[in-house]
């Protein structure tokens, strides 16, 4: 119970990471913390439902590789961005057309 | 209260702790050392519910892969300015509304689902590769797919951005 509450608050934190900082990399390490919480949610409730262990171990460990391949891509849009005009915050990018 | 309940309050706190020093800190620096505290605390949640191998990969491929990652996008990002590097955040109270909303949510969702039966035991490597290349072979599969369309994703966008 502690670790699926504990989960929930980390997730919205990370949420509130995506919501509120200006720079990239911020905002992507916010990305990694709703990920990671919501993989030991994921881990944790198969347990305490009764579920096979080794089955919501395996999909956990996918979930990481996944993970990582969104942080290689986050990252490289991020350095490439920086190096295209030396932008790393949000405001640098510009508006978007609502039309 | 056992002593596995005490580490495990103990790790969740230490998540929850990361977490927010990665949502609120200014400093640089102080976001990559609260990030590897959260998954650090991940692993040590994966060590004593689910796996000592899950906990393992989650160390090898989160603080060994990705927190390097994200030390060498700041190094490169920040490398033409001498003085410390401050994060700035719009703080504001809608923003705050949602995450309050969203956790809610979840615990209201989720916590009837916890604590029914219970699996206190945990998986062995064994069965986690049994499992893989058995029933979740292709899953297993996907994911090899999804790493190398990653990795040709990355060079894409690194060479469009050298060629611009």
């Amino acid at each position: 119970m502690i670790v699926v509450i504990g989960c929930a608050a980390a997730f919205a934190i990370g949420l509130y990471a995506v919501l509120t900082r200006r720079e990239l990399i911020a905002i992507l390490a916010g990305a990694e913390v709703m990920l990671g919480a919501a993989n030991v949610q994921l881990v944790a409730l198969a347990l305490a439902r009764g579920g096979d262990p080794a089955v919501a171990s395996g999909f956990s460990l996918l979930v990481v590789v996944v993970a990582a391949a969104e942080a290689a891509v986050g990252l490289s849009i991020v350095v490439t961005a920086y190096r295209s005009g030396a932008r790393s915050r949000l405001e640098e990018f510009g508006e978007v057309d609502a039309e | 209260m056992s002593a596995s309940d005490i580490t495990l309050a103990a790790a969740v706190a230490a998540m929850i702790a990361g977490a927010a020093g990665t949502a609120l800190t200014r400093d640089v620096t102080r976001l990559v050392v609260s990030l590897g505290a959260f998954l650090l605390s991940v692993a040590a949640i994966f060590l004593i519910v689910a796996s000592s191998l899950l906990a393992i990969a989650q160390v090898f491929v989160y603080v060994g892969g990705v927190l390097v990652l994200v030390l060498f996008a700041l190094m490169v990002v920040h490398r033409d300015t001498d003085e410390r590097v401050g994060l700035d955040s719009l703080h504001d109270i809608g923003a705050a509304a949602v995450a309050v909303a969203v956790f809610a949510g979840l615990v209201a969702l989720l916590l009837p689902l916890a604590g029914t039966t219970g699996s206190q035991t945990r998986a062995l490597p064994n069965d986690i590769g049994a499992f893989l290349l058995g029933d979740g072979v292709v899953a297993f599969e996907i994911a090899g797919v999804l790493l190398l369309v990653a990795l040709l994703a990355v060079l894409v966008v690194v060479k469009g951005g050298e060629d611009r």
